[in-house]
């Protein structure tokens, strides 16, 4: 595996309930969780600079624009 | 990552392995016990440089900004023609028009008769120059400037050579 | 990451050491293109001559390798490569953000996901078979695969891995490496879509 570098993340209270309740819910550590979320964002960032759009459809198909990041 | 060293368990793995098509996407990808083939003559063989021909159309059109009616003016060339080009793959061009578009793109008129599958490739590299560019562009969008140094890049190999 | 594995030389029947890799690079799917394509190619039309092999014909080759080197930079995607005698012999892309787990029990939770998986053609059997060849490796497939597993546990997934099998795979993959088949998935051609669980996983792993 690649060599790791440690960081020191302060949060509020909320973001850490937030966390942790995710945490939970995937049955992640905090940490995968966050690396997850950073993953996350780098590919949807990447596509989103190439001018693609992402959407959320709800179950009645009406389809909403996510906020560009 | 820790992989098993137990000499029976790979033994029996790769007895299950050679039993089926394990292939999960990629070539193999389409192989489907249901469907039957047609002529096996007919088995594409251009289709790598294929795709760089209509991508390199794409790309050079989209970079001098012209639309594809305005293009087919240009080059006194079918406009239903070159739709097709640009949205069919499968499609194979007349030589006229390629070398039209050759011509009013600036792009060497002998190279893309190769790429289109008109003419023979003698050259092994330009297959691997033909997937590599192809592989840093996308067929719609703005162009990027990724693609823009990918794309001449590409131009200047198929007018060294 | 590059770590020595063992595969198995199917001249020999012997175990042969080989290299399992995640840098991959764009010259790896250029190789694959131009060294592995060819002989899909042969061994397409040798099958299509045979009458009983028939059935087992690729319809058509679309491989969509666009935008490759922009997903080699991506964290939530990882390539892996084994090679062996200098030659790139089998390839695997997995995502890791993509898709999550279907299966009720695990509903929702992060999984590896198998994108694709491909031994090179020269060591797939059914391949080789028509054309009179014997197939060069074995086992290269497994250990992509096997990979994948221990790649979930790395992540803290715990070995939940999903895939889409083929038609022709669902065999495999449900029969011999345990995986449950959840339902056809109709946004991905009606294949069936099959998952780990982390007592399978690690049952696999296990040998059991």
């Amino acid at each position: 595996m690649n060599p790791k570098r440690t960081m020191t993340l302060n949060l509020t209270d909320q973001e850490m309930v937030v966390l942790e309740e995710l945490s939970v819910q995937k049955d992640l550590s905090k940490t995968a969780l966050l690396r997850q979320a950073l993953r996350l964002y780098q590919m949807v960032d990447a596509r989103i600079s190439r001018g693609e759009k992402l959407f959320f459809e709800d179950p009645d198909k009406q389809k909403a624009e996510l906020m560009v990041l | 990552m820790k992989f098993n060293t137990d000499r029976k368990w790979l033994e029996r793995r790769a007895a299950q392995e050679d039993r089926h098509f394990i292939s999960v996407g990629g070539l193999i990808s389409t192989l489907d016990p249901t469907c039957q083939m047609q002529a096996s003559a007919s088995i594409p063989i251009v289709e790598t440089t294929k795709t760089a021909f209509v991508r390199l159309l794409q790309l050079t059109r989209r970079d001098r900004r012209l639309s594809l009616e305005k293009l087919a003016e240009k080059a006194d060339v079918d406009l239903a023609e070159l739709v097709k080009i640009e949205n069919d793959e499968s499609f194979m061009p007349g030589p006229r028009t390629v070398h039209q578009l050759a011509s009013v793109l600036d792009l060497p008129a002998k190279k893309l008769m190769v790429l289109a599958g008109l003419l023979q490739a003698k050259d092994p590299s330009l297959q691997q120059a033909s997937v590599r560019f192809a592989a840093r562009s996308e067929p719609i969008g703005n162009i990027s400037p990724e693609e823009h140094a990918a794309l001449e890049e590409y131009v200047k190999f198929l007018n060294e050579r | 990451m590059r770590q020595t594995i063992q595969i198995i030389d199917s001249q020999t029947g012997q175990p042969i050491d080989a290299e399992i890799f995640d840098e991959i690079t764009l010259a790896h799917f250029i190789e694959t293109q131009a060294d592995w394509r060819p002989v899909v190619l042969e061994a397409a039309r040798a099958l299509a001559k045979d009458p009983k092999r028939a059935t087992l014909i690729p319809s058509h080759f679309h491989w969509d390798w666009t935008r490759k080197e922009a997903e080699l930079k991506m964290l939530a995607l990882r390539f892996y490569g084994i090679s062996c005698k200098a030659r790139l012999q089998g390839i695997m892309k997995v995502d890791t953000v993509a898709r999550s787990c279907r299966l009720p029990e695990q509903q929702g939770k992060p999984l590896v996901y198998i994108d694709y998986i491909e031994a090179a053609p020269w060591n797939i059997k059914q391949l080789m078979e028509p054309l009179g060849k014997r197939q060069q490796f074995r086992s290269v497939g497994t250990r992509l695969f096997e990979a994948a597993v221990l790649q979930s546990d790395e992540e803290g997934f715990k070995g939940r891995l999903g895939l889409h099998s083929l038609p022709g795979s669902e065999g495999f993959y449900i029969k011999e490496c345990g995986m449950t088949p959840v339902g056809r998935d109709p946004h991905k051609q009606n294949l069936l879509w099959c998952e780990f669980t982390p007592e399978q996983a690690h049952r696999y792993l296990a040998g059991e």
